[in-house]
């Protein structure tokens, strides 16, 4: 009847000490969830299976730039949710921590590769899933080499990624770890087998002649808009998550929010007409996370300068909160129905 | 329903006066004839080029009006962003984008519903309970001057002094009737208090049951989803035998099942319903102009769907609540507003014209 | 193997290069051909980019003024390969520039759109006209209707939320609002090769609704669109405009999106199509294999977030162009490969 103090935060404030106003935390976390610094023994010990990390990396992108301040848009944009998500009877309180963003070097491309590499892979041997939050696209390209060094030859990767380009440039104006050669570095991972890969929602002309070359050449099954439209968005990610999910040891989930529609994602670095709408994604998300498991998700192009009402970043925390949300249920971590708030009366 | 010998209600003073007055007696609904009229030349704004009723309940029984414009210029009841205080003058700055014709459903609605616009509730600066209590006065005003209320927000406490507005009317003039409450919106709103405090905008729900002639088995939400959503909201309507219609619902059975459902419900023996009509449960693509934008929301048809529903079943109160034109970006969420405050009105009509009802 | 260099635009930028960033800001980086020159009639290119920066026949709405420009710029971001279609839409289109706009004098600014339009045509070429707001439709329409005669028959189709059949707008008989109503007087448009798609709201005053019904001008308000769906609706319509006619006009006021999905427009209205129905309109548009003039509206960049109005506005004109070049086999030569392509097929 009279719950412990711990569960005080599944509730709204009781007041006198508590949070009143939990909108201004006094430090800007992601979810409100505790700092962990990637040195030392504190992400080892940490219980929690998600580490977050900022990722403001712009430097491999070709078109607009933007992306940089979004690690902080997409923390404040956690701060209106509690752990609590009722749709799953799930709590996400102390279920990730925050490792802060990494600092990055400038004008240094490489250098600030090698930091992303080397974090990723910090958070996978303490036996964690990253969260990334870019950034532009490129840094996929250390994080997902990260996963893959990680589980070794003997090991099998899944990759997914949800984007309107396709990012298959073998090299661009000479240059071959840009947002635009991700696809094309990532498909050369040793133990990522293209039967175990799927790109979703392709669309309009920034994907030019030897992107889509490339794709058949590797034998890269992408899923452009069309497709997905007419056949339906659960077909094509009923049979998208068979083929990452089916035999692998590990998932990477990468997600360009230009995937959604312009209407329902304003603040990318390029909109994309054509694209899903929120609830779709959010229908992505749970067929996902009825998969049960994910390695690492990786979230980028948010431009907050570009957005609207702080709505994409929102929604691109929605869309995270409910994977590991969906995750949680699918092992059964879910609340105890009959809690309830100190003092309750009905 | 035009102005005649009966009642006082004629168009806005400032419309069609002056040295170039059009002369036609239904010139709002048509093309102007002599200059842009009130289009893009506002003057005097008032919802829909509504004339102006002061809030008494004798002027505007003396009007004739069967529909009083509200609104609730207020934004310190919030639990999150501020900004909701310029939503009433944002959907009358968005409604004189428009004529008061609407041809789906061959309806004009200014001279069908002889609206009246009774201006703002006058708010007082970091006092919740004494602007609620004019909020709640002038609601009053309106019920017992014969009209049904449009009330736009304000953030999303309006509904405690509206409904209880409702309550008292109907405990005075109908003693032995109940009435019903209605909350859609992304969040469960359903607080007991949030620290301490109970007449937030979290707690419209929690506040209404309170109502002596209120009863869970005539309240339901609609539309709620994602992580703003503390477990007591929902063991709130869960406890209280109150369905929550969620968002998946919505999308899996469809608006029109879930709607009458929520409004079969709220009707179900009652003779009053208050509707509180959160702009949040809509998608933030199409309504980033409120305080607190979602993903996974109701679309602009589902919206419109909506707003048609009720105006078959009818409210008494149609409250819009939480629009905030400071975030919005090209006005598409006050005209979104506005519209569905059209669209109700027009299904209503043309409800009560298919009945012969008077309004 | 080796393309030849003029195919490189294709691909990914070669070493040294960066994207095409073209030097000057022209509709896909087009060239430019001013309207009186020879160029013109000698360039084999079907389509001409006009811009018409005209915002004077706005009842109240201003901003569609730079519409033109932020249309060209937008499209300098896309590539002219369109893979869905395997199509290369470079070269396809010139840019003759904007017409010369007068301030403060409408009519000659119609008489300059009219004259570029007839000059366009007249070349045996396919205006593409960016505006400026929803009234240089009128002069637009008939040039094309007199470029035609009165023994041809013209089709006209409108993609928008506002009817604009006033006759008189506060004695005003070209304005926006009075687009409709002029067009469909025009001799040779006969109202069974009329359709207007999406009209809805309360913009709509009564003596527009009873105009269109009196002159028999069959509109499709996003209510049936919404009963039938999209596509049913639009087969009606694009018989309607394509069955029997000599040439066809397209004129698409960006209102026909929704307002979440084209918030850079000087009218938002809500309720009306999502993008991926646009592209499906753009589909059937281009499924008959031609179309004479297209028009686009009432772009308002001042109100517009991250371009998208702009980039969506492009991607649709640029998905008609692409789907008539396919329908006419006007493919890519599929085995074509990067300059360097290291993989063998």
């Amino acid at each position: 009847m009279n719950p412990a103090k711990a569960y005080a935060h599944l509730f709204s404030p009781l007041g006198g000490e508590g949070a009143d106003n939990y909108r201004s935390p006094s430090h800007i976390s992601f979810l409100r969830q505790p700092f962990v610094s990637l040195e030392g023994d504190d992400l080892a010990n940490s219980d929690a299976p998600y580490v977050f990390i900022g990722v403001p990396f712009n430097e491999g992108s070709v078109g607009r730039s933007g992306s940089e301040e979004a690690p902080l848009a997409f923390r404040v944009g956690s701060l209106d949710y509690f752990s609590f998500w009722f749709e799953f009877m799930v709590d996400l309180h102390k279920t990730v921590v925050d490792a802060g963003d990494l600092p990055l070097p400038r004008a240094d491309p490489k250098a600030a590769r090698e930091r992303i590499y080397n974090a990723v892979r910090k958070v996978l041997a303490a036996g964690k899933i990253p969260i990334i939050c870019g950034g532009d696209r490129s840094i996929s390209i250390s994080a997902t080499k990260a996963l893959s060094d990680h589980l070794g030859d003997d090991k099998k990767m899944g990759y997914m990624h949800l984007g309107a380009h396709l990012e298959m440039a073998d090299n661009w104006a000479g240059e071959t770890h840009l947002s635009t050669n991700a696809m094309a570095r990532i498909t050369e991972l040793g133990n990522l087998d293209m039967a175990n890969c799927a790109h979703i929602g392709a669309r309009n002309s920034s994907n030019l002649k030897d992107h889509v070359d490339l794709a058949k050449h590797r034998g890269l099954r992408f899923y452009p808009m069309h497709e997905v439209l007419d056949r339906g968005v659960d077909h094509v990610i009923d049979e998208a998550v068979a083929r990452v999910w089916g035999g692998t040891d590990a998932q990477y989930l990468s997600l360009n929010l230009n995937i959604l529609d312009s209407s329902a994602a304003p603040g990318v670095t390029a909109t994309e007409t054509g694209g899903l709408e929120s609830r779709e994604l959010m229908q992505i998300a749970k067929k996902i996370s009825d998969c049960g498991h994910i390695s690492v998700i990786d979230v980028t192009e948010l431009c907050p300068m570009t957005d609207v009402s702080e709505s994409t970043c929102r929604t691109a925390v929605a869309v995270v909160l409910r994977i590991m949300a969906g995750i949680q249920k699918v092992h059964g971590k879910t609340l105890n129905e009959s809690l309830r708030r100190p003092g309750w009366k009905f | 329903m035009t102005s005649s010998s009966k009642n006082t209600w004629t168009l806005a003073p400032h419309q069609h006066q002056g040295p170039h007055k059009e002369v036609r007696e239904d010139a709002h609904i048509h093309s102007p004839e002599k200059h842009n009229s009130n289009f893009k030349a506002e003057g005097i704004l008032t919802f829909m080029g509504a004339p102006y009723c002061p809030p008494d309940r004798h002027r505007i029984r003396e009007m004739g009006a069967k529909i009083c414009f509200l609104g609730a210029p207020w934004d310190q009841g919030t639990i999150v962003r501020t900004g909701t205080s310029s939503g009433p003058h944002g959907i009358r700055e968005a409604s004189s984008q428009y004529f008061s014709y609407l041809f789906e459903f061959d309806v004009d609605l200014l001279t069908f519903f002889n609206v009246v616009d009774c201006g703002d509730i006058p708010i007082v600066p970091g006092n919740n309970e004494l602007s609620q209590q004019y909020m709640c006065d002038y609601v009053t005003e309106c019920l017992e001057g014969g009209a049904k209320v449009i009330l736009v927000g304000g953030d999303h406490s309006v509904p405690i002094p509206g409904a209880r507005g409702l309550s008292q009317y109907m405990s005075r003039n109908k003693p032995d009737a109940s009435m019903g409450y209605l909350h859609v919106d992304c969040h469960l709103d359903a607080a007991v208090d949030w620290a301490g405090i109970e007449i937030t905008n979290a707690s419209g729900p929690t506040e209404t049951l309170k109502m002596p002639n209120v009863s869970s088995k005539n309240m339901a939400h609609m539309g709620s989803r994602n992580g703003l959503n503390p477990k007591d909201w929902m063991d709130f309507w869960v406890d209280n035998d109150m369905p929550i219609v969620p968002m998946s619902e919505v999308i899996e059975r469809g608006i029109e099942t879930c709607g009458r459902k929520i409004l079969d419900r709220a009707w179900n023996g009652t003779e009053a319903v208050y509707l509180s009509w959160d702009t949040d449960s809509m998608d933030c693509s199409i309504m980033p102009g409120t305080s607190c934008p979602e993903s996974y929301g109701l679309n602009a048809r589902e919206s419109i769907a909506f707003a048609r529903l009720v105006g078959e079943y009818g409210v008494d109160v149609f409250e819009l609540a939480e629009l905030a034109p400071i975030f919005d970006v090209s006005d598409i969420s006050a005209k979104l507003a506005c519209n569905l405050i059209y669209q109700y009105l027009g299904s209503r009509a043309a409800t009560l014209r298919s009945r012969n009802e008077e309004p | 193997m080796n393309p030849a260099a003029e195919h490189n635009h294709l691909f990914s930028p070669l070493e040294g290069e960066n994207a095409d960033h073209s030097s000057h800001i022209s509709f896909m980086g087009a060239p430019f051909v001013p309207v009186d020159s020879d160029d013109l009639s000698a360039n084999g290119a079907p389509y001409v980019f006009i811009g018409a920066p005209f915002d004077e026949g706005n009842v109240g709405k201003p901003g569609c003024e730079d519409g033109a420009r932020e249309f060209r710029v937008a499209s300098l971001e896309m590539p002219s390969y369109w893979f869905e279609f395997n199509v290369d839409l470079k070269g396809v289109v010139v840019d003759m520039g904007d017409v010369s706009m007068p301030r403060v004098n409408p009519e000659v600014a119609r008489e300059r759109i009219y004259s570029a339009v007839r000059k366009v045509l007249a070349v045996g070429k396919i205006p593409i006209i960016c505006g400026g707001d929803r009234s240089i439709s009128i002069p637009a329409a008939k040039a094309l209707s007199d470029h035609l005669g009165d023994d041809k028959k013209m089709g006209y189709m409108h993609l928008g939320a506002h009817l604009d059949m006033a006759d008189r707008w506060a004695g005003e008989t070209h304005l926006s609002t009075n687009a409709m109503a002029r067009i469909t007087e025009l001799g040779n448009l006969d109202m069974a090769n009329c359709a207007h798609i999406g009209a809805r709201n309360a913009f709509n005053s009564k003596d527009q609704v009873e105009l269109a019904k009196k002159r028999h001008m069959r509109f499709y308000p996003m209510m049936e669109v919404l009963d039938r769906g999209i596509d049913d609706v639009m087969d009606e319509a694009v018989s309607r405009v394509w069955g029997g006619t000599d040439a066809q006009y397209l004129s698409m006021n960006l209102n026909i999106l929704d307002s979440s999905a084209a918030p850079g427009v000087t009218f938002t209205e809500s309720g009306g199509l999502s993008s991926r129905e646009l592209i499906r309109v753009a589909k059937k548009i281009s499924d008959r294999g031609h179309i004479s003039v297209i028009d686009v509206t009432e772009l308002c960049p001042m109100t517009d977030v991250a371009g998208s109005t702009s980039r969506t506005a492009v991607t649709i004109v640029q998905r008609i162009m692409a789907g008539i070049q396919k329908i006419h086999g006007k493919t890519l030569d599929e085995s074509l490969r990067r300059p360097g392509w290291k993989y063998d097929s």
